[in-house]
């Protein structure tokens, strides 16, 4: 994985995201533990506590069939949980030349092939 | 470790040199650092040598008549340099004995490592023999030929995979 | 009226598959379905998995899995591109995205459907084979391969003995990165055949049969670089066993230490030119050459399973167009940017412009996809050209359906005429997609797009290639642009670099210098608007932007791109 996505100040927040691997979908660490596709259901925790978090998602990551699994650093908004990256802001939205395609963008059910 | 060669799974009876040791007696494996140690033996035995990836097929060009068993070892699987030293042996060195390739494998590799020349290979314990004997047996066909000269299928350089 | 083509039993344009090549296909689907297994029951790790699913064009990228289907040098039939439209509707979000080196990408694709969309590809005589990873790619050949009035011979012949050499080469398909062949066989060189690992440049030789151009360690990305001509007359007959000795040398001593300097062209550069080539004659003249030979039988064999169109008299197809054209002057704007000259009277080849005003550059629709097979099956004996500018390429069309085709395509969006202008925009997919990106490239290139989308201003700024890419890795060839567009990360921000002065094309190949620091993409777009008029007024009669470029430098352009708003 890409070094500059772990990349983090000591002060501050960060959620935990991984890609399925069964459909590569961005998830979200929710309170629970269990990963969610909306940003807003993930739980932020403090940047000194995430590295022991990251360590037990990684354990399970291949029985809970995730790939790539990070922090990500956010801020508090209004509007909820922020990004502070472009690069996770997008992640976080969808792409943003498809403003249609958000997160949860119907599932696509494969139709039976022709 | 268990050896497979032609699908099978076969005794390995060869030593392998220990460090800031004597050579032992019998068939043994030195690294290259150590070839004219293992020619200076006054033995019957047969000796093999270990090459790194890095290492160039050249340095073997006298000492092969030799040698009975060169051993081609990959870092990880991604490194390919392995595939060009075998395929440099055969050719270029006409060498006839035992390539073994060892290290970090896939079974996904196991052909392209028959095709450039290589006849056995060292897996880790407990492997499950079927991947491998799977991956020998998904294709049927190649398109290029290959230091087996495999015999052609049809046009152009396609080949019939046994 | 242009007569109803009757379809050849050979596809036009390229390889008809048999049934050798078809079990091929289906033992690699297979070979793939079990590896997914493998992987999904912890057999396989990631590490171990990535590269083996990355051979197959298999990406993991920002949003989702992206998959891309090679189009073996940018050919493919109205059937195919169906296929294509198919699996953008049933599998993907119903677009699809043309690529840089004649591919399609589909954006939106789940592991898990994977195996059964490589059936379907297959059942079409397609497949995602070393599309990525560090093999031998998709070799790309001209857009314009048999049927350019100034081509010497076909490429697509060559570039097809080239695919199936290099398909699961089982010396090569682990080397120290990726490798890019193109092939061209005219003069005009349309491949970039300078910024390939091996570009090759066909022609005709004296007993009748071609000898290549051949280069060496050119390349776009972190460290760009023209390729060094290793042999000027290599026999067909060498072809492979040439390629055979340079890849030797690569595999063995390319680095694997450092994947930014693991491209053959740091290679050739820490070897120097004529160290690199001793070694590639020392390996040439030490391998069983016989093993290698091409013999002309089985160029010949090759080429017999490609169709070939059955061309009509030219009639009154000119006079026809002549009057068309001076009808409808819209129309004959088209023509005139979106046309290219064929060797066959009567017919001519259309570019089909994938990049409306203010668009995505090279998406397209399933229906799109769809309107173009439909296109090619009426007007050019069933065959579509993807080209390395992100658009397609009706090879053989008569001039007397020219206007047809060109109403069908404007009323579905393809009708743009700016083929060669400045809104002919080549732009990777960025940070919208790509997980290696800085920046976005796609609405740097959308805003760019409207504000030079004026017919009028894009003829009057005359030929320009603009190229955005969204990170050093160059795949929007941004080195290659008359104007290139990069994107860079500042401190988790996206900020854009402008260079200047480069170019893809033949003997003046060069690459683009930078000007300064990098901008936002608001500052960014301002600053081209001001390079582009700066162009305007000091420009002579005739001259075009890049000889502009050239005669100036880039002092006057620096001072107006970063000149205070
Ligand atoms: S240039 Fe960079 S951002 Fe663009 S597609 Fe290539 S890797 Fe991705």
């Amino acid at each position: 994985m890409d070094r500059r996505n772990n990349r983090r100040d000591a002060e501050g927040i960060s959620v935990v995201t991984a890609n399925r691997l069964l459909d590569g979908r961005i998830v979200w660490l929710g309170a629970d533990g269990q990963w969610k596709t909306v940003i807003q259901d993930a739980e932020p925790y403090a940047n000194s506590a995430i590295e022991d978090v990251l360590q037990r998602c990684n354990a399970r990551a291949q029985q809970e069939a995730l790939v790539g699994i990070y922090g990500v650093q956010v801020t508090r908004t209004v509007s909820g949980l922020q990004p502070v990256t472009s690069r996770e802001r997008i992640r976080a939205a969808g792409p943003s030349v498809h403003p249609d395609f958000t997160p949860d963008w119907p599932t696509h059910q494969p139709a039976l092939h022709a | 470790m268990p050896l497979l060669e032609n699908g099978q799974i076969i005794q390995d009876t060869w030593q392998i040199a220990v460090e800031d040791t004597p050579l032992p007696a019998g068939d043994v494996l030195v690294p290259l650092a150590r070839l004219s140690e293992g020619l200076g033996r006054n033995e019957e035995a047969r000796l093999g040598v270990v090459l790194n990836s890095a290492d160039e097929i050249e340095a073997l060009r006298e000492a092969l008549p030799r040698l009975d068993l060169v051993v081609l070892s990959f870092p990880v699987f991604r490194d390919g340099r392995p595939f060009t030293q075998a395929r440099a042996l055969r050719e270029h060195l006409h060498f006839k004995g035992e390539i073994r390739a060892g290290g970090h494998i896939l079974p996904d590799q196991y052909e392209f490592l028959l095709r450039c020349g290589v006849t056995t290979v060292s897996l880790p314990e407990g492997v499950d023999l079927s991947v491998w004997q799977h991956a020998h047996e998904a294709f049927t066909v190649a398109y290029q030929p290959s230091i087996l000269n495999e015999q052609p299928e049809g046009f152009a350089f396609r080949r019939r995979l046994a | 009226m242009p007569h109803v083509m009757t379809q050849p039993a050979l596809p036009v344009g390229h390889y008809a598959y048999d049934s050798v090549d078809r079990t091929f296909l289906k033992q690699r689907v297979a070979q793939f379905k079990d590896q997914v297994e493998r992987r999904l029951s912890g057999a396989l790790t990631e590490e171990e998995f990535k590269p083996l699913r990355l051979m197959n064009g298999l990406y993991l990228q920002l949003h989702a899995y992206m998959l891309r289907v090679a189009i073996p040098y940018g050919v493919l039939d109205a059937a195919q591109m169906r296929t294509l439209a198919h699996i953008a509707r049933t599998y993907d979000r119903d677009y699809g995205h043309f690529t840089t080196r004649q591919n399609i990408q589909f954006n939106w694709i789940r592991l898990e459907d994977t195996p059964e969309i490589l059936t379907v590809l297959a059942e079409a005589d397609m497949h995602a084979i070393q599309t990525s990873g560090n093999c031998i790619r998709n070799v790309t050949a001209d857009q314009f391969a048999g049927a350019a009035a100034d081509e010497v011979l076909d490429p697509r012949v060559y570039a097809e003995i080239l695919r199936q050499w290099s398909t699961l080469h089982p010396e090569f398909t682990f080397l120290p990165r990726k490798f890019k062949i193109a092939i061209s066989g005219s003069k005009q060189d349309r491949v970039a055949a300078r910024f390939h690992d091996i570009g090759l440049i066909a022609r005709e030789g004296e007993n009748g049969r071609p000898v290549f151009e051949v280069f060496v360690g050119g390349g776009l990305g972190r460290t760009p670089a023209i390729g060094t001509r290793l042999r000027d007359d290599l026999p067909e007959e060498d072809l492979i066993a040439y390629l055979e000795a340079i890849l030797r040398v690569y595999n063995a001593h390319g680095r694997r230490d450092n994947i930014y300097k693991a491209r053959i062209k740091i290679l050739v550069q820490a070897l120097g030119a004529e160290e690199f080539f001793n070694q590639v004659n020392a390996e040439f003249s030490a391998m069983d050459r016989a093993r290698y030979r091409l013999p002309e039988a089985t160029v010949e064999a090759i080429r017999a399973r490609f169709g070939t169109p059955d061309f009509a008299p030219a009639g009154d197809a000119a006079e026809k167009l002549n009057a068309q054209r001076k009808a409808d002057q819209v129309f004959d704007a088209w023509v005139a940017t979106n046309t290219h000259a064929h060797k066959q009277p009567g017919y001519c080849s259309v570019t089909v412009s994938c990049k409306p005003t203010g668009g995505i550059p090279g998406d397209v629709t399933s229906a799109q996809m769809d309107l173009l097979a439909d296109l090619a099956e009426r007007y050019s004996f069933g065959e579509l050209r993807i080209t390395h500018l992100q658009n397609v390429v009706l090879g053989h069309v008569r001039q007397d359906a020219l206007y047809e085709v060109w109403q069908a395509l404007a009323q579905n969006g393809l009708g743009t005429a700016n083929i060669g202008f400045m809104t002919d925009i080549i732009a990777c997919p960025g940070l919208d997609y790509c997980a290696l990106a800085n920046a976005r490239s796609i609405p740097i290139a959308q805003k760019l797009s409207a504000r030079f989308g004026s017919a009028d201003l894009q003829r009057k700024i005359g030929p320009l290639r603009l190229n955005i890419s969204g990170c050093i890795n160059a795949c929007g060839h941004h080195h290659a642009g008359h104007i290139g567009i990069l994107g860079v990360d500042k401190r988790g921000e996206e900020a854009f670099q402008i260079t200047l002065g480069g170019s893809s094309g033949g003997e003046d190949a060069s690459i683009g210098q930078i000007l300064g620091s990098a901008m936002s993409e608001d500052e960014t777009v301002d600053a081209i608007a001001r390079i582009i008029d700066t162009y305007l007024s000091r420009r002579t009669a005739g001259e075009r932007f890049i000889e502009t470029c050239r005669r100036l430098g880039t002092a006057p352009f620096k001072d107006a791109a970063y000149a205070p708003a």
